[in-house]
């Protein structure tokens, strides 16, 4: 059993650097959960994230859920989503007035779009830690490589979900 | 900013209403973040009329400000909007629920398929599709963004700090955010 106290904090630094959203929380929640703590593995963290993908609701939320279930089991769980949801509620409470006042501002307007840069950098660095992570081999690289072709060229009609099971099925019959 | 007078000044939306569509609207979202907005304006805007679409996307533009889960957010907002602290705990309640129960059922009955062979080549398969989405969500963010051949040094510097240096994301962050901040006019 890990300390509640210690799975909440983590959770929480999450949901502060959750800027963005989605995708975007993977380096951060991988920094926390794999590197730090080593609660998850990092190729059990690439399945729970398959997972993420495939079942309704925010990444950070799923593996909140998941990861808190694995190392203190409900009360676990409940205590990580909870964590990362607070961060959210507390901005929002403290800064709502603030932020409507000053949307319009030019300098908002430069830390919003630096503040995007560096959301851009973790992704990017994500890109290279789960791929390498994840791909061992030419088999692997093409089926990362045709995914993110297919999620190009097929934006508005093909749904993300059907690559990721497509992907999947692909395992299934070549691993 | 000029407000349409809709529904929620009229009549009281009912708190459980409110839930109900925030679940739904849980329910239904994959992956969650900013495609979940769509599923959004479609339930509040156009079928329930609950929001005029001005209001909508103002508040979508809001809830990528403020960090955290978009969704959470914009939830939080809407039910803030419509039926002020009671309705934000039901609208955040509701939309956190949906992965909240999945992932649990999912962690308590399914974990132990998760050694079996074929499991894990499909969940392979799926971890591999992930690094595809990654990459994708990486070239729509840096196509809206990058402006200049500084932005790209600057992002190059975040990732050397994050993986060459193995400096904590949030440090990596702050640090291009401050870099980025004046190679972006106002």
């Amino acid at each position: 059993m890990e300390s509640l106290f210690e799975i909440f904090i983590s959770f929480l630094i999450i949901g502060i650097g959750a800027y963005g959203g989605g995708l975007v929380t993977i380096p951060l929640i991988q920094h926390e959960i794999v590197v730090k703590y080593n609660w998850l593995t990092l190729r059990e963290m690439s399945e729970l994230l398959a997972i993420a993908q495939m079942t309704p609701g925010p990444i950070s939320i799923n593996t909140a859920t998941f990861t808190g279930y694995r190392l203190a089991g409900v009360a676990g769980s409940i205590i990580a989503t909870a964590a990362v949801v607070l961060p959210s509620i507390i901005f929002f409470t403290l800064l709502t007035p603030i932020i409507t006042q000053f949307k319009e501002n030019s300098h908002f307007y430069r830390i919003n779009k630096s503040l995007q840069l560096g959301v851009l950098s973790l992704i990017l660095f994500a890109v290279w830690s789960y791929g390498s992570a994840v791909i061992r081999g030419y088999l692997d690289f093409g089926i990362a490589t045709a995914a993110f072709l297919l999620l190009v060229n097929c934006e508005k009609k093909l749904h993300p979900l059907i690559i990721i099971l497509v992907c999947g099925i692909i395992g299934l019959i070549f691993f | 900013m000029q407000k349409i007078e809709l529904n929620h000044k009229e009549k009281n939306i009912l708190l459980i209403d409110i839930f109900l569509t925030f679940f739904k609207v849980g329910l239904l979202t994959l992956g969650g973040g900013l495609a979940m907005s769509p599923v959004m304006r479609y339930e509040l805007v156009l079928k329930r009329k609950w929001l005029s679409e001005s209001e909508f996307s103002s508040t979508v533009a809001l809830a990528t400000i403020v960090p955290g889960s978009i969704s959470v957010n914009i939830a939080y907002l809407l039910g803030k909007k419509l039926r002020g602290w009671k309705g934000l705990t039901l609208s955040v309640l509701g939309v956190v629920l949906p992965s909240f129960i999945t992932i649990l059922l999912i962690a308590s009955f399914l974990l132990p398929f998760f050694h079996y062979p074929k499991v894990v080549n499909f969940l392979r398969g799926c971890a591999i599709a992930v690094v595809g989405q990654l990459a994708f969500a990486s070239l729509i963010f840096g196509k809206r963004l990058i402006r200049r051949i500084s932005h790209i040094v600057i992002c190059a510097v975040g990732i050397l700090m994050m993986g060459v240096l193995k400096l904590h994301p949030i440090f990596g962050l702050v640090v291009v955010s401050l870099i980025g901040y004046w190679f972006y006019p106002g």
